[in-house]
């Protein structure tokens, strides 16, 4: 893994370009120029799908998905909009793969059993790492609309209006759906180092 | 903490998603409730956790792995597409020959002659037989034809072999 602040200079490397100009010449049929405009889209699209799939095979499977729904959209598809379309793409995508793998092969349930049958010493689980961890599953166990709506507002910084436009949702729901999930997460937290300790 | 009604509120203001109004409601609560001040403080250091942890990303080789794929399938879609374009226009290349074929063999149908006699009455005779396949070459006589000009004394004959 690397550190956000590498991740975004090679970004601002790869992404002078204007997206329009990218735009116009992958319409045209310009391969590269494709490229470069999934190099300067990829961290929003793969991260997303990671933070929501939980997995890095599946959000490969699901960014390579997304990028082919760009590829055969982009004649419809306008500059402006395009952030909040690959959002909308990558998050209904995940719901997709979800349902059509049904029941996960290594469920965040059954993680949380693992983690709670590990280690027997109190103040050795009650280390950082661990807490890292268990937070990470707190939110992979949240039903999808809350984990949506907690990863584009709390992870990706989105507004809550937009938050809301690539959810198709009000933003009455989305700040409903962000309370309930952050409230959940907290109890999951709370109640797993409760019963450690 | 007992003040479960509040905790979505607190929540909501945590991540700084409370409107003024309601932000101002829930800091004067937390002023008053010490179960609530545990919760808050809880809520901030579970965002703040949960940032850190995803503000890991994958290594630059997945994101590469990832691309490669894209234009992979898009290079094979658009083979794909080459090719067809390819059978297609062979097939109906062959379609268009088959279609003139017959009509270039074809064999052409006979020219039709036409005589033209300055003067008028014109008679002539014997006909021209319409079958002149079936006539067998030893029964075959001499093709006479009897031209009438205007002069009734003066009669054309043409004799051909």
């Amino acid at each position: 893994m690397r550190t956000l602040a590498l991740a975004a200079m090679a970004g601002a490397a790869d992404g002078d370009e204007a997206p329009s100009g990218l735009l116009d010449a992958a319409r045209a049929g310009d391969l590269a120029a494709f490229e470069r405009l999934m190099r300067r889209y990829e961290r929003l699209v793969l991260v997303t799908a990671l933070r929501l799939a939980g997995s890095l095979p599946d959000a490969q499977d699901v960014s390579q998905e997304v990028f082919l729904k760009l590829y055969r959209n982009l004649g419809k598809l306008e500059e402006d909009a395009l952030t909040t379309w690959l959002y909308r793409v990558t998050v209904n995508a995940c719901y997709d793969l979800r349902r059509r793998r049904g029941r996960r092969p290594e469920s965040p349930v059954e993680e949380a059993g693992q983690l709670a049958a590990s280690g027997d010493d109190p103040q050795e689980a009650l280390t950082a790492a661990e807490r890292r961890r268990v937070l990470d599953l707190s939110l992979r166990m949240l039903p999808e609309k809350e984990r949506a709506a907690i990863v584009l507002r709390d992870l990706e910084g989105l507004p809550t209006p937009e938050v809301a436009r690539v959810l198709g949702s009000s933003e009455a729901t989305v700040r409903s759906q962000i309370s309930k999930g952050r409230v959940k997460m907290r109890g999951f937290v709370e109640r797993y180092f409760g019963r450690r300790s | 903490m007992n003040c479960v009604e509040w905790q979505e509120r607190i929540a909501l203001h945590a991540g700084g998603d409370a409107g003024p109004a309601e932000a101002a409601t829930v800091e004067q609560h937390l002023g008053e409730c010490a179960g609530c001040q545990v919760f808050w403080s809880g809520m901030k250091e579970s965002l703040a956790v949960l940032r850190e942890v995803h503000a890991e990303l994958p290594e630059a080789a997945h994101f590469a792995a990832m691309r490669a794929r894209v234009i992979g399938e898009i290079e094979g879609s658009r083979h794909g597409w080459r090719r067809l374009a390819w059978i297609s226009a062979v097939a109906a290349m062959a379609v268009l020959a088959m279609t003139l074929w017959p009509s270039r063999t074809a064999v052409p149908a006979p020219q039709r002659m036409m005589a033209a006699i300055p003067s008028a009455p014109l008679v002539v005779s014997p006909a021209r037989p319409t079958h002149v396949a079936r006539v067998r070459p030893e029964k075959r006589e001499p093709l006479t034809i009897r031209l009438q000009t205007s002069d009734p004394n003066i009669v054309i004959y043409w004799i051909a072999e």
